[in-house]
């Protein structure tokens, strides 16, 4: 049980973000980026930096608001509910997480809080059948050789966070956006953004941190993703179920509204049970993982967490569209960019089968390890 | 006479634990049948002497008084222990029942009866034409002087054949405009020549369930509780507290433990299939404990709970049927073999897990009855 004082700072911290995100013309602001090429707004980013929205669990001596993951979450599901496309989940997760980790005293990290400027977090590498678990991407005198895969924020002038291989061990660099030898390739997702694709040959690339703490700090850093990642689902499946439920009150079939006909009904029910659990398991998830220091755990926490949220995402997306009929599968209406959203939302850092194998596998070390 | 709520729960809770594992007799730990008062009454008088045989009861009628956090706490420690329930009807419903409706003669005759046992009471509420539309009740009973003549059926009463009263609700107005208008409580002796009780074989083999048959049966016009007519307002209102304590995630906790200790002996974690819906069905009962804390923590704080608890009893029960069947899969050639299966130190009774996860997706209110509820007065789904 949460103390009433950070539920309450919690509250107000909802009120102000979904007020923000209204304001700047909720959903109906993601559709018009998305038909304009499918970036994200700079001036949005800027805005949300202004709130103090991307320092919510940076430490305050980092010049953060120190609201921890929770508040995070918070602001993710506010993220999910008007299926913003700006990077927040990937900017508090993955490039504040590892710079407040590694780096507090980095310019780079008064800049992202404020949303002065964007910063995409370059990872994951593509190996035969999906993510691979070797780094082939290679730093070694100052430059960057290799390639990286699955980058969100990528497509503008930002630069690059690169976690990359050296002699002494894995190493964070930033590379900068028109770095020489840097090309990049816009993989197009289903709602209208894109991921990036790199290739570096030979590009310079300034290191921030080296050693066993970049592998430690990433580990930690993507957790935090994930487990936003499906805060963020859990605010986006809400308000699609929201939107489905004022359609089945008002579309008329049979001379009724269809939301009279009980296996609608129940249909309708078990979406938001589903709604529920989903909101209820992310957000003790991440008040958990703000109270916990053990990485292992942190990580099996996001993996419960993103399972979660991706199953209920999934059940509440496609139902939706069932019983929206025949105009959920227009672009039209909105349903769809909920659809679109949730797919791509999903598949980043790994969907819900993926994350019950990481979970059981973690269940089974620590039993194993009693 | 304790404080009990003036302790911390961490105080609390391990007094409750002390007392349970040093005084609840092993050999009725996890019971797999509902019990004759008989097999259970050493350990009912250890809790009367004890004086925690009724938790939520206020301390002036021999409760202990525990408010909403601590009873919270009392119950999911006898559920951790595997405590049997006992013969609680009487308890759970009786005694809250004429707490709060009853008049003060009735309270200084039925509540230390109910506390000592000397009474074993059953519930009279379903009858075969009344089931999920339970306002449908047709058992009649009729002032004639100074008693009610009561005639009719009631059905799938628990444990009717080991009960030595019935609180029924029983049709006292058949001419009222709405079939919840005309609904009267009223609590009768079994022991007289117009009961008749058969019990009911379920399809796990037990005798848990019984008919009963009402053919001019009589019970004193005082035994009405609360106004005449009225029954139908008060049994809703009885109710409150049960919703919550229908959804606890006991009972498919338990079920995923057995799951987990048979499934491993039977290798069947070898198997990435296996792997993966046991993954599934222990991330359902850990998430549906994160909203039933949510839940918990809204009784804590003294609110009430609305409607949507509902959602914890849907999600529970199917839960815990998709883990039996988890278990039949696992069992492989023996899905079908009656009685405990052997697996290294372990033996699970997979069919009796089985049977009982089937009844908690049909009483206390269907989960189809739990979905009409929740579309209607939480999604507000027209008629």
């Amino acid at each position: 049980m949460q103390s009433s004082e950070q539920e309450e700072d919690l509250r107000l911290l909802r009120e102000s973000a979904r007020t923000l995100f209204d304001r700047a013309g909720g959903s109906g602001r993601s559709r018009k980026l998305r038909d304009a090429g499918g970036e994200f707004d700079p001036d949005m980013v800027r805005e949300l930096g202004e709130a103090g929205v991307f320092g919510v669990a940076v430490p305050e001596e980092q010049g953060g608001l120190g609201m921890g993951l929770a508040a995070g979450g918070v602001i993710a599901e506010e993220v999910g509910r008007v299926i913003a496309p700006e990077p927040v989940v990937a900017t508090i997760g993955l490039g504040l997480g590892l710079l407040r980790r590694l780096c507090p005293e980095h310019p780079k990290l008064e800049q992202l809080v404020g949303g002065e400027a964007s910063l995409a977090v370059a990872w994951q590498e593509r190996g035969p059948g999906g993510a691979s678990a070797d780094a082939t991407c290679r730093y070694a005198d100052g430059k960057l050789t290799g390639g990286k895969a699955w980058v969100v924020g990528a497509g503008g002038t930002q630069d690059f966070l690169v976690v990359a291989e050296a002699d002494g061990g894995p190493v964070l660099v930033l590379a900068e956006a028109s770095a020489d030898g840097l090309v990049t390739t816009r993989r197009a997702q289903a709602d209208g953004s894109s991921l990036g694709e790199l290739s570096f040959s030979g590009t310079p690339a300034a290191e921030l941190a080296c050693g066993a703490a970049v592998q430690g700090a990433l580990s930690e850093a993507v957790a935090d993703a994930t487990a936003l990642a499906a805060a963020e689902l859990v605010g986006l499946s809400q308000r699609a179920f929201e939107i489905t439920l004022d359609y089945i009150k008002t579309r008329e079939q049979f001379n009724k509204p269809i939301g009279s006909f009980q296996v609608i009904q129940h249909r309708a029910v078990d979406l938001n049970v589903m709604c529920e659990v989903a909101q209820a398991a992310v957000r003790e998830v991440l008040m958990r993982m703000d109270g916990e220091t053990d990485a292992s755990i942190r990580a099996r926490l996001a993996s419960r967490a993103k399972a979660r949220a991706v199953t209920a995402a999934r059940k509440v997306t496609r139902d939706a569209i069932q019983l929206h009929g025949a105009v959920g599968y227009t672009d039209e209406f909105d349903i769809g960019l909920y659809l679109n959203r949730a797919l791509v939302l999903s598949a980043w850092l790994g969907d819900d089968a993926y994350h019950r194998r990481i979970w059981f596998d973690a269940r089974e070390e620590e039993g194993a390890a009693q | 006479m304790t404080d009990w709520n003036a302790m911390s729960d961490a105080e609390f809770r391990k007094e409750v634990r002390g007392f349970l594992e040093a005084e609840y007799p092993e050999e009725l730990r996890h019971l797999p049948h509902r019990p004759k008062f008989a097999e259970i009454e050493h350990w009912h008088r250890k809790l009367h002497t004890k004086g925690w045989v009724a938790p939520a009861w206020p301390a002036e009628y021999g409760g202990m008084g525990l408010n909403a956090a601590k009873l919270l706490i009392f119950y999911e420690e006898q559920q951790r222990w595997g405590v049997n329930r006992g013969r609680d009807m009487g308890v759970q419903m009786v005694g809250p029942l004429i707490i709060k409706f009853g008049t003060q003669k009735q309270k200084n005759y039925w509540l230390p009866r109910i506390l000592s046992c000397e009474d074993i009471w059953c519930q009279g509420y379903s009858e075969p034409g009344a089931g999920s539309d339970l306002a449908n009740l047709r058992t009649r009973a009729e002032i004639d002087g100074d008693d009610f003549v009561i005639n009719g059926q009631k059905i799938w009463t628990t444990m009717a054949h080991d009960a030595t009263h019935i609180f029924m609700l029983v049709r006292t107005d058949p001419d009222a405009p709405k079939k919840q208008q005309g609904i009267s409580f009223v609590l009768a002796s079994m022991d007289q020549p117009g009961v008749e009780v058969r019990t009911i074989t379920t399809l796990s083999g037990e005798t848990e369930f019984c008919e009963v048959f009402f053919d001019n049966a009589r019970t004193p016009r005082e035994n009405l509780v609360g106004e005449l007519n009225k029954g139908w307002t008060m049994a809703k209102a009885l109710l409150s507290f049960e919703r919550i304590f229908i959804g606890s995630p006991s009972l498919a906790q338990n079920a995923l433990g057995q799951l987990e200790s048979f499934a491993r002996g039977r290798g069947a974690f070898d198997d990435p299939v296996f792997r993966d819906r046991f993954a599934q069905a222990a991330l359902d009962v850990e998430d549906h404990a994160a909203l039933y804390s949510r839940f918990a923590d809204q009784l804590k704080r003294g609110e009430t709970l609305g409607a949507d608890v509902s959602m914890l009893k849907i999600w529970v029960t199917e839960c815990f049927q998709r883990i039996t069947e988890l278990m039949i899969e696992a069992a492989g050639p023996d899905g079908g073999t009656v009685g405990p299966l052997q697996v290294g130190n372990v033996s699970v009774d997979v069919l009796a897990s089985f049977y009982k996860a089937r009844p908690t997706t049909i009483y206390g209110g269907s989960n189809e009855i739990q979905r009409n509820i929740l579309s209607k007065a939480v999604l507000g789904l027209p008629d």
